[in-house]
């Protein structure tokens, strides 16, 4: 029903009515906590639908749950977000995009798809800091006053409230977040993205890493663009954010002028946290089949981490995308993926179909009852089974 | 103005029935399958398409079964109009089962819902070797929980699929011997 | 005709086909009986008023009172029979058995909305409203000791009518519904069998659920022909 998925990057929220002087000079201690607004307001209007959804969304199946994750995730933008970490609650949904959004009343959501994206905690770190500097900096949502006389937004609006009329009990609010509705201007996100990398630089993380967000994003894109003619130029994100390049260039001048590198990044401890999740992270990115930003995504990972998880992906990412020459990388891939410990007994399954295919009836066979072997009680176990009687 | 374009619209619309039953006896599905049905099931008549059919028993926001017909080399199950050519999996002669399910779920999942295969086994399907598969998926327009069966079998360099999904709550157990008895008696026709 | 391929132009046309308002009943059933407990499920509202350039703007504050006028039309209703509404019990572990029921219900609502009479009504089912939420419904009965449950969904705005002329245009170039509109539906289930005894839809360019008086009426356009 939503025209616009694919979103790379944020759409964030803030408050109706306050300017946001405060914070234009001085980096310095955070503003004091935000006041709830009256409910006959403009602001009041939005707060309540977006409570409501907030209601909908801690009992929605495509929230994740686990305990650890969600601490470390609040734990995080507590520490980032001062004196107004209690308004702030963290939600992490699955979903397979690059998002993470503010919202006025403090729900702060991190799709699983950019958690798979961030190499680090600081960089994890500065997409938070980003949101919580929409959030404290009290970007206005003038936008919605100046909507009302843009058709476009009113058009959408009226779209959305057609899907919600047909009693899809999908959020408004949602879909509204999701198109970018409380877009900021430009200003303000470069606003945001000079709170959020002060906000690591003081919290002790390599303020570089900010700009490495981005710079990964645009590396996807643009493979995505040569891949598939996909430039994802129709996503709202681009018209409401400055260029991720720019963005990129300006974090990282900042970051010259402040620690530039210096600080611990904390790999260790991100990659300890989602080593459990990336599995189904991963299987959720191969459905996407935008095999540009996968194979880029995937080709990044391994160059900081050269595991059998990692390499098994690579791999399935060059089977599915089936371009001359991609049967023989995923095998290479399988290959590499072998001897490491953590290769997925998967492996073996997707390497006998590719053996198959090429009419390697022996390799395939002992790929095959290596899976089978690995895996006895697998769904798929009887298919297997046929695929090796057809061998014989 | 407004009530014109109403009455206008709907004088238009009233030309076409939006569902049609089919069965019971033989049906044609699209003219390469036949079946042979014990009882009546609704076509969604609006929605047919050269190679696709649905049909439903209680309603297309419930229950739906949909067939895929004769899906040759280098074609898709159905278009994704927001995305790029290559961004859309197409079905090849080459594909073993597991593939053919894999290209399913990219269909599956494009609106953002969940997916995961529950089953995947050889199964006789339209007078021949076939394959048979069970799913889960959560719906992301509103997170209802659905189960699903699909078969499928490629004769002659084409690709057939019938695939049967509804709420698991009730719905599913409900109608899928009925399914199941339609399946049974697929015939490819030519 | 040639492929509809838009589902919210599928959505739309669903609802031209709508009558304005039409209850139906499920066979052998006519009324409740005496004294009948009806639970009132949670209902589904959202309003929204209409600005000139056509913005929908979420109206906290009229949402909240109609949320409670419309709840308290419900709970205030007199009723020949006698048939009392009762209010969801507090929070529990009905909440996940009330998501799950609410989100079977929303679905079986829209199938009936879209196909129990009109343009996309079912030839097999002749007709008859023949629904059901099958054996969840019991566990709501057992949890409440409701024999009957009410559910009730509603999306209302406030607009002129030019912009419900440009509602029907933009429909037409595949935009949703909007500005100017009350539409709902309520549905009856008997808990003990899940069946969708009576079911009622609204499609109205009136009604206002802001002032509880005018909420009655709006409670009572949804609740029309209810069977007490």
């Amino acid at each position: 029903m939503l025209r616009r998925q694919f979103l790379t990057g944020c759409a964030c929220c803030g408050l109706l009515g306050r300017s946001s002087t405060l914070l234009a000079a001085t980096p310095g201690p955070l503003p004091a906590r935000l006041e709830r607004p009256e409910p006959g307001s403009d602001e009041g209007g939005l707060w309540s639908l977006l409570s409501r959804e907030e209601e909908r969304l801690k009992r929605s199946r495509f929230l994740l749950r686990d305990g650890a994750l969600n601490a470390y995730v609040a734990r995080l933008a507590c520490r980032l977000a001062g004196d107004h970490c209690p308004d702030i609650r963290v939600y992490i949904v699955r979903s397979p995009f690059f998002n993470a959004s503010m919202a006025p009343n403090g729900m702060l959501q991190v799709w699983t798809g950019l958690l798979l994206r961030m190499e680090n905690e600081a960089q994890l770190a500065a997409v938070l800091g980003h949101e919580i500097g929409h959030y404290v900096g009290r970007h206005s949502l003038e936008q919605l006053r100046d909507a009302k006389s843009r058709t476009a937004l009113g058009q959408f609006l009226g779209m959305a409230l057609g899907a919600a009329g047909v009693g899809a009990a999908g959020s408004l609010a949602q879909l509204a977040l999701l198109a970018g509705m409380f877009a900021y201007s430009r200003e303000h996100e470069r606003e945001a993205d000079r709170i959020g990398q002060e906000l690591i630089a003081t919290a002790g993380y390599p303020p570089i890493e900010a700009a490495k967000v981005w710079q990964q994003l645009v590396a996807e894109v643009k493979a995505e663009a040569e891949w598939s003619g996909d430039a994802g130029s129709r996503s709202i994100f681009f018209a409401s954010h400055p260029d991720p390049e720019e963005r990129s260039q300006a974090m990282a001048n900042r970051a010259a002028t402040m620690n530039g590198d210096g600080g611990d990044p904390a790999s260790a401890a991100y990659a300890g946290q989602i080593r459990g999740h990336r599995r189904q992270w991963l299987d959720d990115e191969l459905r996407r089949r935008k095999a540009g930003e996968t194979i880029t995504l995937l080709e990044r990972l391994l160059r900081q981490s050269d595991d059998g998880e990692t390499r098994f992906f690579l791999g399935e990412a060059f089977r599915l995308r089936a371009a001359d020459g991609d049967a023989a990388r995923a095998l290479r891939e399988y290959a590499a993926a072998e001897p490491r410990s953590d290769c997925p007994p998967e492996m073996y399954r997707s390497r006998g179909m590719l053996q198959r295919q090429a009419g390697d009836t022996a390799a395939a066979s002992a790929s095959f009852q290596r899976y089978l072997s690995l895996r006895p009680d697998a769904d798929d176990a009887e298919m297997i089974r046929s695929y090796l009687q057809e061998g014989i | 103005m407004s009530r014109w374009l109403l009455v206008l619209v709907v004088a238009l619309l009233s030309g076409c029935a939006g569902m049609s039953k089919v069965g019971p006896g033989e049906v044609t599905v699209r003219d390469s399958l036949s079946v042979t049905l014990d009882g009546a099931w609704n076509q969604y008549s609006i929605g047919l398409t050269r190679k696709s059919e649905v049909w439903t028993l209680d309603g297309l926001p419930l229950d739906r079964l949909v067939f895929h017909v004769g899906i040759a080399d280098g074609e898709a199950l159905a278009e994704l109009p927001q995305r790029k050519d290559r961004q859309v999996p197409k079905y090849q002669t080459t594909m073993q089962a597991h593939e053919i399910v894999e290209m399913y779920e990219v269909f599956a999942t494009h609106d953002g819902s969940s997916f995961q295969r529950q089953k995947l086994a050889p199964a006789p399907f339209a007078g021949g070797d076939g394959f048979r598969f069970e799913f889960t998926r959560v719906r992301k327009s509103d997170e209802l929980e659905m189960r699903g069966v699909g078969y499928g079998t490629v004769r002659g360099g084409k690709l057939y699929l019938v695939i049967f999904e509804a709420p698991r709550s009730h719905y599913y157990a409900r109608n899928v011997g009925r399914f199941e008895a339609v399946v049974s008696s697929v015939r490819i026709r030519g | 005709m040639s492929r509809c391929r838009c589902w919210l132009w599928l959505c739309f046309v669903v609802f031209l086909s709508l009558p304005v308002r039409a209850a139906s009943l499920a066979e052998g059933f006519t009324r409740l009986p005496e004294g009948a407990v009806v639970l009132l499920m949670p209902l589904d509202i959202e309003l929204f008023s209409v600005s000139a350039g056509g913005i929908l703007e979420p109206q906290a504050e009229w949402t909240e009172r109609a949320h409670a006028n419309l709840r308290q039309a419900f709970l205030t209703r007199s009723s020949a029979l006698k048939v009392n509404f009762m209010p969801l019990p507090g929070e529990g572990d009905e909440v996940e058995v009330v998501e799950s029921l609410n989100r079977l219900h929303g679905a079986v609502g829209q199938a009936i909305a879209m196909h129990h009479r009109g343009l996309f009504a079912l030839p097999t089912k002749e007709g008859r409203l023949d629904w059901s939420l099958g054996e969840e419904a019991a566990l709501m009965r057992a949890r409440t000791g409701a024999d009957y449950a009410l559910f009730a969904f509603v999306r209302d705005s406030y607009a002129s009518s030019e912009r419900v002329a440009m509602m029907v245009v933009g429909a037409l170039l595949g935009f949703g519904l909007s500005g100017g509109m009350q539409v709902g539906y309520a549905s009856l289930v008997d808990l003990a069998s899940g069946r969708v005894l009576w079911f009622n839809t609204l499609l109205r360019q009136s009604g206002d659920l802001r002032e509880l008086e005018k909420a009655r009426e709006s409670c009572d356009a949804l609740l029309d022909k209810f069977p007490e």
